[in-house]
């Protein structure tokens, strides 16, 4: 039942796009690609600019400059825009009143797909035993889900999701990875997934696109962030000093750490205990430091300058 | 469009709002009509007697009163969109949002025709059997009983044009029944008593559904009933046009 959707004709292109509200840059000259058959986390902290990009690449907000295109052309000018692209956006866009059936139902014609699509994209999400239920009485997760039904009515080649994990439960989190690995890699789609929290996708995504107050501060796997990431080193001593003499030959360079600690970079364990024997200098500490992804993420979204004097937007 | 069409009418009948405010504009006329039969011939009454022409149109012209309905169902079909955020799924099926509008206005009369006609049969319904057991006969022939009926109905169904172009242009539902409300009732009857601005008021939304409906007031002179037909209806296309013009198109929220 797995059909591999043609290769290149889901491609996202984000080229220099800017969107400025009053004085406040959300996003500047942003560019990026996201490519069919994987998942692309798309990551930053709250404000980064994340949502404002997606409305753009949808059409739903006109950027100030630069373009975003989908399959070759901006959304509006594609043909049938509900058969190409499927977007969950991050508060929902439900009638309370309307049963989660009806609400599918009403955007099936719109689309112009059979009512049966309903009942099968409500069967693919697991919400088929709430179909009749009027959304107000839904969960979080039971609106996420429904929302990501929403998004699969037209059996879109492209699929772009504002943290859609919000809401889910674990169980839940754990069927979204599976559901959008599923659809990238066996099916060909294109997934765009975004999110604050780079361990709620680490595992779900192939490549990221990680952005900070609007702008794009990296764009590949998440390999490639692990290797660039410095090697900390925290070591205690009563007498830093002759520590920090002592490997001051070796090219490493040595910060304060928590409690009195020291923080060396830029050299190895052994190589820092090596040169503290040989120097005569008493070590009550020596480790390396957990490599972590999540850390990495947050040095790399904390440094960047600040695009206004006002700040980011909120 | 087509597939347009059929959404925005699922979107109607998949939530209780439309037989809710049909009921209320059905007991509107109805209330409207019995009034007037009630009190007639009453002391401080000045209406002329039930077998009078001029007040059979009366009576029955004033199934018109179930538009306050129409219209406010109008609104809350367009508002309701922007309230909910479901305009965002609806904008990302159909981008061309102009098309939405034209969808929306479409199926707001429709609704609209059935409010109309659900208030001109219960103001029949009514009238009919009561002044039969008063031994009061309808004169249906040669006194303009049809037309008023067909104006009256016409008047329900535009304002629920009027109600979605209002709907377009203030997107917040509460302020928009409110401005609609305030308007019909407070508003424009002041303009109609001010000396100056008289001659302007025919023109007027309320002035031009009291023309088509053949309601008349304070000897004011109304345009002819199918002007004022017109009349209302660019109105409404007027306000949903400006709304198209200077909030749809605009980023959505």
């Amino acid at each position: 039942m797995a059909r591999v959707i043609a290769d290149q004709g889901g491609r996202i292109v984000v080229s220099n796009v800017s969107k400025t509200f009053g004085k406040i840059r959300a996003v500047e000259n942003l560019s990026f690609t996201v490519e069919p058959a994987r998942v692309t986390g798309f990551l930053g902290p709250n404000g980064a600019g994340k949502t404002t990009t997606m409305r753009v690449v949808l059409g739903l907000a006109q950027a100030t400059s630069g373009t975003a295109t989908i399959a070759g052309v901006p959304y509006s000018r594609l043909a049938n825009p509900g058969r190409v692209v499927g977007a969950v956006l991050e508060s929902t866009s439900f009638h309370p009143a309307r049963s989660a059936l009806n609400h599918l139902l009403v955007y099936a014609a719109a689309t112009g797909v059979p009512d049966q699509r309903a009942h099968d994209v409500l069967t693919m999400v697991g919400l088929t035993p709430a179909a009749d239920h009027a959304v107000k009485a839904f969960s979080l997760g039971m609106r996420q889900r429904l929302a990501l039904a929403t998004a699969m009515l037209g059996d879109p080649r492209v699929l772009i999701l504002d943290e859609p994990a919000n809401g889910l439960d674990p169980e839940g989190i754990v069927w979204l990875r599976g559901f959008l690995r599923h659809l990238a890699h066996s099916e060909g789609r294109t997934v765009l997934v975004s999110s604050h929290v780079l361990s709620e996708v680490e595992q779900t995504v192939d490549s990221v696109v990680i952005i900070a107050r609007g702008h794009l501060v990296h764009e590949g796997t998440l390999d490639q962030l692990r290797e660039g990431e410095a090697l900390n080193v925290v070591v205690a001593t009563p007498t830093p000093d002759a520590l920090i003499a002592a490997v001051a030959p070796a090219g490493a360079s040595v910060a304060a750490g928590a409690e009195g600690t020291l923080r060396v970079t830029g050299a190895t364990a052994a190589a820092i205990g090596h040169a503290a024997w040989l120097a005569g200098v008493e070590l009550h500490m020596l480790r390396e430091e957990a490599s972590s992804l999540e850390r990495v993420f947050l040095e790399l979204t904390d440094d960047q300058p600040r695009s206004t004097p006002q700040g980011p937007p909120g | 469009m087509i597939n347009l069409l059929r959404s925005e009418m699922r979107k109607v009948i998949t939530t209780k709002l439309w037989w809710g405010m049909l009921l209320g504009s059905m007991a509107f006329a109805a209330l409207s009509v019995v009034a007037q039969i009630a009190t007639n011939g009453l002391t401080g009454n000045p209406a002329a007697p039930l077998t009078d022409p001029a007040t059979q149109r009366a009576i029955l012209s004033s199934a018109v009163s179930g538009y306050v309905f129409s219209a406010v169902v109008g609104i809350i079909l367009i508002t309701t969109e922007f309230r909910h955020f479901t305009s965002r799924p609806t904008f990302l099926i159909e981008p061309h949002r102009g098309r939405v509008v034209a969808a929306k206005l479409v199926v707001a009369a429709a609704v609209g025709l059935l409010y109309g006609v659900a208030c001109v049969a219960v103001a029949v319904a009514i009238t009919v059997p009561w002044l039969a057991a008063k031994g009061v006969a309808v004169g249906w022939t040669g006194n303009g009983l049809v037309t008023v009926m067909v104006g009256a109905l016409g008047v329900v169904a535009i304002f629920a044009i009027v109600g979605v172009g209002v709907g377009v242009l203030v997107r917040s539902q509460v302020a928009a029944v409110i401005i609609t409300l305030a308007y019909l009732f407070v508003a424009e009857p002041l303009v109609s008593v001010i000396p100056v601005i008289k001659e302007t008021y025919r023109y007027l939304p309320g002035a031009a559904g009291n023309a088509l409906a053949g309601v008349s007031r304070n000897q004011i002179s109304l345009l002819s009933n199918w002007q004022g037909g017109l009349v209302l209806l660019a109105w409404g296309l007027l306000f949903a046009a400006l709304g198209w013009m200077f909030t749809v198109r605009r980023d959505v929220p």
